[in-house]
């Protein structure tokens, strides 16, 4: 067998017409001598019938304030790509092209026991097998899998991959069955060098690694989701970013030793993001340890995300999104902490009625040291991601020197081998995007 | 093509390993009175103008930090002495790195290695983070007793 695993997003199956043309190029695919093994996301976006997002909108509807159980909340959303499969292999099969439609489970596919964000864990893929030799294109549902807990129910629970998940369904079937290729196909030409709704001259990249694509997409680029490209890097399966509405050739994701050289990938964007910087200035060395202690250990048992960490002799600070800043606010402002002899109130931003009356409840007790989180909110991480280029002298000098120059805070910054990240204002990101992607010419890249 | 296999296809949840890298110093400026801005770009600029590769750059509240090859030290303060400002380098420096993929993803997951961090008694001087691991700068005398302190309690707990 040659198989080729193609996958489509949204857009591609969202109406009629682009299922058509999704389906004519898994059958020019087919016609190319492959077995097509075809992986569907659900059909449209935020608002159309069958998106995640309006299917979860149907529970948000009964009580917005009771939140669905996980388990539920999986079986219901994952319902959108089952839609979306039965429909793909239906158009299939009105072309001449018999086409059967699996559930992730039936697809062999088994996964952790996180609901709404489950690992894959393996892939037995017999039954698509037989479907091909049967004659059949399977088209399999993107995003869902079988998690089959210690009581073994029949058929198992149905759990669901996370965001992206479709992608990483098609990397790691690509990756179980000896694909010849993974071809991503989506509603943009490739990965390119900046989002296009900031950056409308950005080129598309011809070629990136797999290194480049996973950070890429973690910092924000929503082309292909990086477990999909850690999935095909661990495997080595040729994979391609295309665009299922044009004949433009695409990007090719390759191995490092395959493409090798110093160069600017691209500028990303992510998050909404809020910055808090703790000012711990009024502790001595022994009471900050603890206080950091106590921090984190609020924020870890609250299950906070945190972004852009610092640490140092003056105080700690981190990002955390916005959609649980309130959830850090009630923990930490007017939180009491007795370190020692010493007691401390904090207070995030100016001080609340309810960090003024825990203030004078603590008068009789002696002196209060408050420890005031300095607040930023609505900001969000830009990021230049490159190979073997970052580490070069003046790299850091020319990202701050140009946001710096046109006025942009830098709130923070962070770096890894491959990316170097700021924290800014939100109202700023379409500006800094811009200047950078001019800053270092990636307009030119090919 | 591979049909009927089982294979582990994502890497596991939670800290994978814990790596440490060697041979660093620590660069820390503190007490800019003028303009932070615009003195912090004229450190960049100054380390820049040297040929001096950085990493690991934090903005603290009256200045900056960030890391050089040792090597590089003598360089840097040659860089740095003429800007008059006050710097401290700190030779013997190493990066304790705890690698867990899409950690930003996993709740809490950075919130937990900071706790034990810290309450391991490590006396680490910076910080850090990317979506796939943790940085932490500490004496090279402890790095490797910290990476055994953090596999022990990360990446066993993680199994």
């Amino acid at each position: 067998m040659k198989i080729k695993v193609m996958k489509f997003g949204g857009t591609s199956v969202a109406t009629a017409e682009a299922r058509m043309t999704s389906a004519l190029r898994v059958i020019s695919a087919k016609e190319q001598g492959f077995d097509p093994v075809v992986v569907v996301s659900a059909m449209g976006r935020r608002g159309q019938p069958y998106a995640t997002d309006t299917l979860i909108g149907l529970l948000k509807e009964i009580d917005p304030t009771v939140g669905p159980d996980p388990r539920e909340l999986d079986l219901l959303i994952a319902c959108g790509e089952i839609f979306s499969a039965v429909i793909f292999a239906h158009t299939l099969k009105t072309l001449g092209h018999p086409a059967q439609a699996f559930r992730g489970g039936q697809a062999g596919i088994r996964t952790d026991g996180v609901y709404g964000n489950a690992r894959i864990v393996s892939i037995n893929p017999a039954s698509l097998v037989k479907s091909i030799e049967g004659g059949f294109i399977p088209v399999v549902c993107g995003f869902q899998g079988v998690w089959v807990p210690p009581y073994n129910p029949p058929g198992g629970e149905l759990t669901t991959l996370g965001r992206g998940g479709s992608d990483t369904t098609a990397s790691a079937l690509g990756a179980a069955m000896g694909a010849d290729a993974v071809e991503i196909f989506t509603d943009v030409d490739g990965v390119k060098t900046a989002d296009p709704d900031y950056v409308p001259e950005a080129p598309t990249l011809r070629k990136v690694t797999y290194d480049e694509v996973a950070e890429i997409a973690h910092l924000g680029a929503k082309v292909l989701h990086p477990r999909a490209a850690e999935v095909a890097m661990k495997f080595g399966i040729p994979l391609w970013v295309k665009n299922t509405f044009s004949d433009d050739e695409g990007t090719e994701i390759v191995p490092r030793e395959d493409f090798p050289g110093r160069r600017v990938t691209g500028v990303t964007h992510t998050g909404k993001l809020v910055y808090l910087l703790f000012d711990l200035k009024e502790a001595s060395e022994g009471e900050r340890t603890v206080l950091e202690g106590r921090i984190y250990e609020q924020m870890a048992q609250h299950g906070v995300n945190l972004f852009m960490l610092n640490l140092s002799p003056s105080g700690t600070g981190f990002a955390v999104p916005r959609s649980q800043y309130t959830l850090v606010q009630d923990i930490l402002d007017g939180l009491v902490m007795p370190v020692g002899q010493a007691i401390f109130l904090f207070q995030i931003g100016g001080a609340s009625r309810e960090v003024e009356t825990q203030a004078r409840l603590l008068e009789p007790l002696g002196p209060i040291k408050r420890v005031v989180a300095e607040l930023t909110e609505n900001c969000t991480m830009v990021s230049l991601v490159g190979h073997e280029y970052l580490q070069q002298p003046g790299v850091f000098l020319a990202v701050l020197e140009t946001l710096i120059d046109a006025q942009i805070p830098v709130l923070q910054t962070s770096d890894s081998d491959f990316s170097l990240s700021v924290l800014i204002p939100e109202s700023e990101t379409h500006r800094a995007v811009k200047l950078l992607h001019d800053r270092f010419e990636l307009a030119e890249v090919r | 093509m591979r049909a009927n296999q089982h294979t582990d296809f994502e890497k596991p949840r939670g800290v994978s390993h814990v790596e440490v890298r060697h041979g660093y110093a620590q660069v820390h400026v503190s007490g800019i009175a003028g303009n932070l801005t615009r003195e912090r770009l004229s450190i960049l600029r100054a380390v820049a103008d040297s040929e001096i590769s950085i990493d690991f750059l934090k903005l603290t509240q009256s200045g900056l930090s960030f890391l050089v090859a040792e090597g590089r030290s003598e360089d840097i303060e040659a860089a740095l002495s003429p800007l008059e400002l006050h710097f401290s380098i700190r030779k013997g420096r190493s990066i304790v790195l705890v690698h867990a993929v899409n950690m930003r993803d996993e709740e809490g997951l950075i919130a937990r290695i900071v706790r034990d961090v810290i309450l391991s008694g490590a006396t680490v001087s910076h910080i850090g983070d990317m979506h796939n691991r943790m940085l932490m700068v500490v004496d090279s005398a402890e790095a490797e007793r910290v990476a055994d302190q953090f596999r022990e309690s990360l990446v066993e707990a993680a199994r």
